[in-house]
């Protein structure tokens, strides 16, 4: 069996999951936020019907269960499926209202003692998520630390249990990162900041699995609370023609939009946010007609992926949809044609349209209503996946 | 210090200037780099609607051969909106209560545009 991490884009990269009795750490760089991650994959194992552990060692158990709240998972819903190995009160001297508590938090043996045991009580492979592997190590020593994770491992492979482990990269001796990141793991997840280009965003990449291949990608991240991680693509372009339903189109995608509309034309912009599939995406509409190009251009800068929108019973538009692309200087990234208005008499299949454009065989033209949503979110899988293929930072 | 870092200290500085309520630092096409701005709606979208209007005011201004503005003002009944360009990828946007007098905000603003283009 294999254990879904809860973000579909990285389950995508580790072929599916983490196989039972494996480990992964979530190996993030300072300034970065990781403990979203861990919590995100223990609360996928728990709605699907698992049976998630989670080892707290810098955060009071109540508050662990508040922080769940704030991303919209109720940990209390799913009974003693969810269970908190308590390794932050012995540190305080505060009574701790958990049923598994690690007496000594700064002893190695006494953090294994509890996990083992919460191990052997589990009557099925369950999922163990370490709430901070770094505060363990600062706690326990880092030797220790190493050691007994490697304990912590075998048993888990022993009882079909998977681990995942959070962990920020402070500054430890070269040695005990080289080994958190190269051998005693069976997958590294990276997760880092951006800060040399323009764009200022958080990625996560595979860096590392042992049950197959590595596919080296950096993915653009978001947390959203609710939500969790969402894979975040900061400009999605959204041009086209005059009157063709750009605004509509972003208006039909968006769990929230804004125009500015002026005499029922856009002037300026549409923008959007999309909430999808685990993708969240601001969205950027062009205005459509001539006189606005200077802000098309201004607009299109930065984009990750194109939309172009078309009014499918008006072929007199197309050399203008081909100007447009050229304007937005979109050559090389992932477009999809969107034949919007297929409710409407005379409105052309999207296979004639890909031959009125002249577009390339393998383009991908989707037949949209954008006034009543039809086929919105199927245009925005297609266009997802192709960013996705394309995409790396 | 990261680039990111840096431009947090710029916003948080210019936050402390007493009249200014929010500020934000964003690409001149519009995406989101740094904001500072405590309860006030969404920051992408504002810092796209403002990367626009500089745009159009930018366009606007030289083709009638007057120049590339400065900056543009925008003077609401709630508050007043100043935008600025921080060299050419970047633009600083900062938000005031309605009475206040724009001097020491424009001052203060044009500094840390200026800081932020040579961050860049």
């Amino acid at each position: 069996m294999i254990i879904e991490t809860g973000i579909p884009a990285l389950d995508d990269h580790l072929h599916g999951g983490v196989p039972q009795g494996k480990s992964l750490v979530y190996y993030a760089y300072p300034g970065v936020e990781c403990n979203v991650f861990g919590m995100q994959t223990v609360h996928r194992a728990i709605s699907e019907g698992g049976r998630g552990i989670y080892v707290t060692s810098s955060t009071d158990p109540r508050m662990i269960r508040d922080l769940f709240k704030e991303f919209g998972w109720d940990a209390a819903e799913y009974g003693d499926r969810f269970v908190i190995v308590d390794g932050f009160s012995g540190l305080v001297g505060a009574d701790s209202p958990e049923q598994y508590v690690v007496s000594n938090p700064d002893d190695a043996g006494s953090l294994t003692q509890a996990i083992k045991q919460v191990m052997e009580d589990a009557r099925e492979p369950s999922v163990i998520v370490f709430e901070s592997l770094s505060t363990i190590m600062d706690l326990c020593g880092e030797s220790a630390t190493l050691d007994a994770i490697e304990e912590w491992n075998r048993y888990a492979m022993l009882y079909d249990h998977v681990v995942v482990y959070n962990f920020t990269a402070w500054p430890y001796s070269e040695d005990t990162l080289a080994h958190v990141k190269g051998d005693i793991f069976n997958s590294v997840v990276s997760i880092g900041g951006i800060t040399e280009k323009v764009i200022f965003g958080q990625y996560f990449g595979v860096r590392k699995i042992d049950w197959d291949e590595v596919t080296k990608k950096c993915i653009l991240f978001k947390v959203l609370k609710p939500g969790g991680v969402r894979v975040y693509l900061p400009k999605i372009l959204v041009t086209g023609p005059f009157d063709a339903g750009k605004s509509t189109f972003v208006h039909a995608l968006s769990t929230r939009a804004v125009s500015v509309d002026r005499l029922g034309t856009t002037v300026a912009l549409d923008h959007g946010h999309v909430d999808h599939r685990g993708f969240a995406a601001d969205i950027f509409g062009t205005p459509g007609q001539e006189r606005f190009d200077p802000i098309v251009k201004l607009l299109s800068g930065e984009a990750m992926g194109i939309f172009l929108i078309l009014d499918s019973t008006n072929t007199a538009d197309f050399v203008r949809a081909k100007h447009m692309l050229e304007i937005t200087e979109s050559m090389g990234l992932p477009v999809v044609i969107v034949a919007n208005k297929q409710d409407l008499e005379g409105a052309l299949t999207p296979e004639e349209i890909r031959r009125g454009l002249d577009m390339a065989h393998d383009a991908p033209v989707m037949p949209v209503v954008a006034t009543s949503r039809e086929g919105v979110f199927e245009a925005f899988d297609v266009l997802v996946d192709r960013v996705m293929e394309a995409g790396s930072i | 210090m990261t680039t990111s870092e840096m431009l947090e200290k710029v916003l948080s500085d210019l936050g402390r200037v007493g009249e200014i309520e929010a500020c934000a630092i964003a690409t001149r096409d519009g995406l989101l780099m740094q904001a500072n701005m405590p309860a006030k709606g969404d920051p992408e979208t504002f810092v796209a609607m403002s990367a626009t209007m500089l745009g159009a005011a930018e366009t606007a201004s030289s083709e009638l051969g007057k120049g590339v503005p400065k900056r543009v003002i925008v003077e609401a009944d709630d508050g007043k909106l100043i935008c600025m360009g921080a060299g050419p990828k970047a633009l600083v946007v900062a938000m005031t209560a309605p009475e206040v007098g724009l001097g020491l905000v424009l001052v203060e603003l044009s500094k840390s545009a200026e800081k932020v283009e040579k961050l860049l």
